[in-house]
């Protein structure tokens, strides 16, 4: 994690992030991870077409950590899906870390999540059979990485989330915090470009939520690029910047001190 | 995944929830494994048995010596007959007579002429009695057929008691227990078809397919059994030996022309009598059991396609009960072709230990042949592989259709599947 050498990275300003949407079909320079130009997404929900997105523009350079927020319905789940690229914009560009993703097809796209993107799930989604070293192993496997150096990186992973004493556990052996991290030692295994959390304290009480929030706080000082997806607006909080959704685009994108005051939330 | 200790990963973790699987839906695994296993199983025990028999058959011609021939009334045939000429004139061959024997044994070439004839009658001795037991007649070179395994103080008959039709009678082992019990069948008097008979010696059969198992069964003179016990009717069966020297094909050069003579057939006419060599005769074995091996195939398919249904339908419940699992393998990287070989191992996985178990049952069945009845029944090697080759095979054809679905499911949806 080079980044991490690069102090003091100032968050992306908003005439910055202009200047690279609106160059479209150009490819980014290598600091910004994420790009999105005027990504649509529509779904045909049984004759009815559901416009979930109506042209999104979304810049996030390296070792941002940004929070998307918004109601239900709002688009978020779809914007997240499409930055993780689980599912691919109707019309409009995503490039991530350089690479043209809107146009790949799913196995493509299938290694581009093995290697860039690092997700973490609301309720968890460890395979609960397999311990928590198997757990986190998993996208070394597919990434095709032989089977002492799965180990060591799964181990180190595991370690860095202070699991290191609870490898050889199955899930329903951990308490929610526990699995949660090990979901988050799962994610950074491969070394992502982004750390990709769908409502990480969901399924977590108030304390474990912090203890949760303060992982990621660790992970964003270091330099790891972080995009949470939330509907609490003090879990959000948490993130650099906020930006928030509403009726399939972009209602605000501003840093999360004018977004807290806004909302008269004290930190 | 071009890296084999992925793939290696992937084929244990396919194998370890396979495993789980199984634990988990005892009923649906226990039907696909058992309708794989008795496929298998069939294959293996039949197999087994045709070996066996295979075996024992090439041991009887073995007994008689490569070069000997059979010269019977009627010929080996499959094709159906209707009873006209067009289909069998064979029908109309008149029986071998004894003046034939007779001229074939003053062959220059021949070492020796056989004659056999099989009858069936009842044996009586003291209270004991069986009611239908075989009676196999020849003339005093018996050997000819495969020479007998005596029983210590008995004996066969000699030419003189074939000369004089004397009322003797050497039985096989089933036999004498049969009638004697514990107590020693040697000199004793029994009544065959109420005519008096002595025994005079006890053999243990070869107990070979060719020679009907270990049945009950006695031997005697061929002219006793003419005479004594008045059978005309039954045809004569006759074995050639060449003297040592002369080809077979010679040999049967010479019979051919002999029989010719003897029955004034002109060049034009086919000749109404068969010769049988053991090649042909081992042909006609080769034909029944092609046969069994089709009704083996048929059966086993059958019991594959039963295991086959089965995969589909437990992995197809995997599918959907793992829909959310898939999901988050799809996300954390895994492409169409990693989760297809993932569910293609479980279900090579279950079909895999049905073959297993059916092997280890048809095993057991070719153990208790072997020790039960004459058969020498083995399991070949190659049978056993090609029984787990089907099974595998099986797995794949069938584990592709759910294993296929399972690739292409959309991970959005997978990961909001409950």
């Amino acid at each position: 994690m080079s980044q991490h050498l690069e102090e003091e990275v100032p968050l992306s300003t908003t005439a910055e992030r202009k200047i690279i949407v609106d160059q479209a079909g150009a490819a980014p320079s290598k600091e910004w991870v994420i790009v999105t130009r005027g990504v649509k997404r529509e779904y045909d929900m049984g004759g009815e077409i559901v416009r979930a997105l109506r042209g999104v523009d979304i810049a996030v350079r390296r070792n941002e950590y940004v929070a998307i927020m918004g109601p239900s319905g709002s688009g978020k789940s779809t914007l997240m899906n499409i930055i993780g690229c689980l599912d691919t914009p109707n019309e409009g560009e995503y490039w991530l870390n350089g690479q043209l993703v809107s146009t790949m097809k799913d196995d493509e796209l299938a290694r581009v999540r093995n290697k860039e993107i690092g997700f973490v799930f609301q309720t968890f989604n460890l395979l609960p059979r397999a311990t928590a070293l198997a757990n986190v192993e998993l996208p070394l496997v597919y990434a095709g990485i032989s089977s002492n150096e799965r180990r060591e990186r799964a181990m180190e992973a595991l370690e860095a989330v202070q699991l290191g004493e609870r490898v050889h556990h199955r899930p329903n052996e951990l308490s929610g915090g526990q699995r949660q991290r090990v979901a988050i030692a799962r994610a950074l295994v491969n070394r992502p470009s982004i750390l990709l959390a769908d409502e990480p304290t969901g399924n977590l009480d108030s304390k474990t939520s912090e203890e949760i929030m303060r992982v990621f706080e660790g992970l964003a000082e270091t330099g790891q690029t972080v995009i949470m997806v939330t509907h609490e607006p003090d879990i959000a909080a948490h993130a650099r910047r906020v930006v928030v959704l509403r009726d399939g685009t972009i209602e605000s994108d501003e840093r999360r001190e004018v977004f807290t005051e806004k909302l008269g939330l004290t930190l | 995944m071009s890296n084999l200790s992925s793939r290696l990963y992937n084929l244990g973790e396919g194998v370890r929830i396979a495993l789980d699987a199984i634990i988990g839906n005892k009923v649906r695994a226990g039907l696909t494994i058992l309708g794989v296993a008795v496929g298998v199983f069939v294959v293996v025990v039949i197999s087994a048995a045709v070996h066996g028999i295979n075996m024992s058959v090439a041991k009887d011609f073995e007994s008689t010596g490569p070069t000997t021939f059979f010269v019977t009334r009627y010929p080996i045939v499959f094709e159906a007959c209707d009873g006209t000429d067009d289909t069998c004139a064979w029908l109309r061959n008149p029986p071998i007579s004894w003046g034939e024997v007779e001229t074939l044994s003053r062959l220059e070439n021949a070492a020796a002429v056989g004659v056999r004839m099989d009858w069936r009658g009842s044996y009586k001795y003291k209270d004991k009695s069986l009611p239908s037991a075989g009676i196999e007649a020849y003339t005093s070179n018996w050997a000819l057929f495969g020479a007998p395994e005596m029983q210590p103080g008995g004996r066969v008959f000699t030419e003189q008691e074939v000369r004089g039709a004397a009322r003797v009678v050497v039985l096989n082992t089933t036999a004498a227990e049969r009638l004697f019990g514990e107590s020693d069948p040697l000199d004793k008097n029994i009544a065959i078809d109420q005519v008096q008979f002595r025994v005079i010696g006890v053999y243990k059969d070869n107990a070979s397919f060719l020679s009907g198992g270990d049945s009950p069964k006695g031997v005697m003179p061929v002219t006793t059994l003419q005479r004594s016990l008045n059978v005309r009717r039954s045809d004569m069966g006759l074995v050639v030996k060449p003297r040592d020297g002369v080809a077979r094909d010679v040999m049967i050069d010479d019979v051919t022309a002999a029989m010719r003579a003897s029955r004034g057939l002109r060049p034009s006419q086919e000749s109404n009598f068969a010769i049988i060599t053991q090649d042909k005769l081992l042909e006609t074995y080769d034909a029944i059991f092609g046969m069994f091996f089709l009704v083996m195939i048929a059966l086993s398919a059958v019991g594959l396609i039963v295991g086959g249904v089965g995969v589909v339908a437990i992995m197809m419940i995997s599918v959907t009960e793992r829909t959310r699992e898939i999901g988050v393998r799809k996300a954390l990287g895994a492409t169409r072709a990693t989760i297809l070989f993932q569910f293609l191992v479980e279900a090579v996985t279950l079909t895999g230990i049905g073959a297993l178990i059916g092997l280890a049952f048809g095993w057991g069945a070719a153990y208790l042949l072997r020790s039960t009845t004459p058969i020498e029944a083995s399991i070949p090697p190659l049978a056993a592989l090609a029984a787990l080759g089907a099974s595998a095979v099986t797995g794949v054809l069938f584990g592709m259709i759910p294993a296929a679905r399972a690739s292409k499911l959309d991970p959005v949806e997978s990961l909001r599947h409950e």
